[in-house]
């Protein structure tokens, strides 16, 4: 056909990638790279991903949130799961606890004393801390889409 | 902390604490601006509060 003949022709491959040396990674990998490290640094510590991205109000409050949260859950001797649970619930608090990152370390070192659940406020502790790990999960979320430029 | 040192809160005084953090949260979270930001807040929080306590009410019936 007549278009097809006379229609520019798309090059095959990007022309700029050319000037690159061998070896260097592109600016798009980079990028991508760092949005991980961001995503993982604000799981690790609550707002640290926010605080990487000099979002520092929202850094503030997710370490302040999430760390409110734990303590209290804590405090009021919640279940701070482990990995040896007995059922699928258990699993999932134990995943849910881990999302608060290296907090779920604090709170197995705060409550020395073990959960009590046998009153309503072991039980609230228990949803808290459960709470917190899933809130601390979205703000690192929050970051990782934030460092890829999709939202902010 | 240790197990004597236990926070005691009551029902209404931890659900209004979860409640507040938590819409804190998701108002610095999903707005930018600082007006936003408390509209979100606020209204975020009287939802908690009504609906918390309106399934306890519903509840009510059947907890005895």
């Amino acid at each position: 056909m007549a278009d097809e003949t006379t229609a520019p022709v798309a090059p095959q491959h990007d022309s700029t990638r050319d000037t690159t040396t061998p070896g260097a990674l592109s600016p798009d990998y980079r990028h991508e790279t760092m949005a991980y490290v961001i995503g993982v640094a604000g799981w690790l510590v609550p707002g640290l991903g926010h605080a990487l991205l000099k979002m520092w109000g929202r850094a503030a409050m997710c370490f302040l949130t999430v760390g409110t949260l734990v303590i209290l859950g804590a405090g009021m001797r919640g279940n701070v799961f482990s990995s040896r649970g007995n059922d699928a619930f258990d699993s999932l608090g134990y995943l849910a606890d881990l999302g608060t990152g290296t907090f779920y370390l604090l709170a197995r070192s705060l409550e020395t004393g073990g959960a009590d659940v046998s009153h309503a406020g072991g039980d609230y502790g228990t949803r808290f801390l459960a709470t917190a790990g899933m809130l601390n999960l979205l703000s690192a979320l929050h970051a990782y889409e934030a460092a890829r430029g999709r939202k902010a | 902390m240790n197990a004597g040192m236990g926070f005691k809160l009551s029902h209404l005084q931890s659900m209004l604490l979860f409640a507040l953090l938590i819409s804190i949260a998701f108002g610095f979270l999903s707005r930018r601006q600082p007006i936003e930001r408390a509209k979100y807040i606020v209204w975020s929080l009287l939802l908690f509060l009504l609906i918390g306590v309106g399934i306890g009410w519903a509840m009510y019936p059947f907890s005895r």
